[in-house]
């Protein structure tokens, strides 16, 4: 008995400081849903998500079965945590026609002060590179972390920079993102292409969760920050339309 | 049935044919009459690949199943005030989150006394002194938190080995199964958004009047050593003139998390037939608590650190103040005060201020940025103190 009991212990003890277990190569949604069965102020939270792509590339996100109007980068979303969505990104400079279809599923959420939620948003690239090897056929996935500050490396960088790294392949990116910090959102982008001839593949697309398109956030004075306008929660949802009379019909 | 025992009736008694004839179609209208219309088999909607829209085929052709959306509930309307920490945790946090300096976490500092520190951690700011006596003291300051939060990326590259198309459905599934609605269910957590805030008025009001006692208050400086006038974040009676105003307190403890300096030994005092008489105040009791404690010979040096700014992306710059005083009834000498600055400050150059005369010196540290060292060059009488200032980019 303790024999067993001192095993116990030691193999508590020898854990890695990790948030979370997660295991290995899981489906899309899986980790995010997870998360929201741990509780908490998860569901129902739009992350402001900041997208960069490469200067000219333009960004569309699926909605309802379909890709919205492309949108130029960076661009600030409110992304729900756990479903997967859709993305579409063309206009690449020296891949003129092409076009890549990468996901993000956001994972976890900050917990800014009181007003600061848009000036932190999550930053994810889509790459060059990424999109490069995407465009070649290769399966890309990207773990978009909170470094941990006892754990920071000492670098110095912008706001518009990100350091990252190339982990093996065959590596669990979640688990290794998990060694420097809180992993928040994961980024999946291969070379499958949606087959138009077969007609609206909802689980290419996605299942249409909501999301938020926020206007470029500009910085103001603490006196001069005022409430944000809440654009909606389901700002892609349709709006009712006000009747003459004053009442609402769908 | 009734109908049919109607005709069987009219065949053995054969009374009135025409009578019967007319129960017979009642009868009839009655069999016919209003059933449920049967579902079809194959809900209507176009058919795709000769299979329903709502069919579903299996797996994707590139084998990995992809999971249908999340059961997220109804989605809550975007807030601009989204504070939110877990019950009974005060802020910061999550810690990974902000960029914290000052404090002495860890193993406590000690002198060496060749002034060697030791127990000196990241983050950690301290100012050490000698007494009248000759013993070497070290003194905390209070610990300053900034959301600073900066992002990583890991990405892995995986080349495909094999590739599977599936040119037609392997099988349908008619999901009429109920779906996962059941667990939509309610945000719960919603309601937790709108918890009390924890901490507001925890901390024990009035503590901090008179312990400048005995006429000893310290007077304004001059900033004579300063390149400018005070900062607007340093617009703090405590930063100004080192005296700890009650009004002053939610703005500190706003941009300082308040330590230990403050709340312990800061506490009211009293002068009792020429002894030193200190209350206390506790919520748990209604009466006062008088502890006398002769306070002679007990020299204390008060350090207090603020922020320029509670929040810095990488890239900005946060400006920071110690204000230091001497609270003990004795000049203190030898004031050193060092900052260990944590791995994401990165010290900027020529920013070392003093109102003091005191040599500035750094030196790397293991964090890969850099200890800053002020040491005083003159003793510092009761009641008097010191300002410095240093600039730091976020890395």
């Amino acid at each position: 008995m303790l024999v067993v009991l001192a095993t116990a212990v030691a193999a508590t003890g020898q854990q890695p400081p990790m948030h979370y277990r997660h295991a290995g190569q899981v489906p899309p949604g899986a980790i995010g849903s997870v998360q929201l069965q741990r509780g908490g102020p998860l569901p129902g939270y739009f992350q402001p998500v900041e997208i960069r792509a490469p200067e000219g590339a333009k960004v569309s996100i699926a909605s309802r079965g379909q890709f919205g109007v492309a949108r130029a980068t960076p661009l600030e979303i409110g992304l729900l945590i756990a479903p997967v969505y859709r993305f579409k990104v063309s206009n690449i400079a020296g891949h003129e026609g092409q076009e890549v279809f990468p996901t993000i599923e956001v994972i976890d959420r900050l917990y800014p002060p009181r007003g600061q939620e848009r000036r932190f948003p999550v930053p994810i690239e889509f790459n060059a590179d990424d999109i490069e090897l995407a465009l070649d056929g290769k399966f890309v996935t990207r773990v978009v972390y909170l470094e941990d500050p006892r754990m920071a490396l000492p670098v110095a960088e912008g706001w518009q920079d990100q350091h990252w790294f190339d982990a093996g392949p065959g590596v669990n990116a979640v688990q290794e993102a998990d060694r420097w910090g809180r992993p928040l959102a994961i980024v999946r982008m291969g070379g499958r292409v949606p087959d138009e001839e077969r007609g609206p593949d909802v689980y290419f697309v996605g299942g249409g969760a909501p999301f938020t398109v926020f206007r470029p956030y500009i910085e103001r004075l603490p006196h001069e920050r005022q409430e944000e306008e809440a654009p909606g929660p389901m700002a892609n949802a349709p709006r009712p339309r006000i009747m003459p009379g004053g009442r609402a019909r769908r | 049935m009734k109908g049919k025992l109607q005709i069987a009736n009219c065949k053995l008694r054969i009374v009135n044919w025409r009578g019967c004839a007319v129960v017979a179609l009642a009868t009839l209208l009655l069999a016919s009459c209003r059933s449920k219309p049967i579902a079809p088999a194959v809900p209507a909607g176009p058919m795709i690949g000769g299979l329903p829209a709502t069919a579903t085929t299996g797996a994707p052709p590139t084998g990995q199943e992809m999971l249908p959306p999340a059961p997220v509930g109804p989605p809550l309307p975007f807030q601009a005030h989204g504070e939110w920490s877990p019950p009974a945790i005060a802020r910061p946090w999550p810690p990974e989150e902000y960029l914290c300096d000052g404090g002495d976490k860890g193993s406590p500092v000690a002198v060496s006394p060749n002034w060697e520190l030791y127990g000196l951690g990241l983050e950690d700011t301290v100012a050490h002194y000698d007494s009248h006596d000759g013993r070497t003291l070290v003194a905390p300051s209070n610990r300053v938190c900034i959301y600073a939060p900066r992002f990583g990326a890991v990405r892995v590259v995986n080349g495909v080995v094999e590739n599977e198309m599936v040119a037609q459905a392997g099988g349908v599934d008619l999901p009429q199964r109920l779906q996962k609605a059941g667990r939509v269910a309610v945000p719960i957590s919603s309601l937790q958004r709108y918890q009390a805030r924890g901490g507001v008025g925890t901390k024990i009001a009035s503590a901090y009047r008179g312990r400048q006692g005995r006429g000893a208050l310290s007077s304004a400086l001059v900033a004579s050593g300063f390149q400018d006038a005070f900062l607007p974040f340093e617009d703090l009676s405590a930063i100004r003139n080192g005296i700890m105003d009650q009004r002053e307190k939610a703005r500190l403890s706003e941009s300082t998390q308040a330590a230990i300096v403050w709340s312990k030994d800061l506490a009211v005092q009293a002068v009792l037939n020429g002894r030193v008489a200190i209350g206390l105040t506790q919520n748990e009791r209604t009466e006062e608590v008088f502890t006398v404690k002769d306070l002679r010979n007990s020299p204390k040096l008060r350090v207090v650190k603020v922020a320029s700014t509670q929040s810095a992306k990488p890239g900005e710059f946060v400006d920071f103040t110690l204000r230091f005083d001497n609270l003990g009834d004795q000049p203190l000498g030898n004031i050193v005060l060092v900052d260990n600055l944590t791995t994401r400050l990165e010290y900027v150059p020529q920013s070392a201020q003093s109102s003091l005369k005191a040599v500035f010196t750094v030196e790397p540290n293991e964090g890969e940025s850099l200890v800053l060292r002020w040491e005083i060059d003159q003793a510092v009488q009761p009641g008097e103190g010191g300002i410095v200032r240093f600039r730091c980019r976020v890395r």
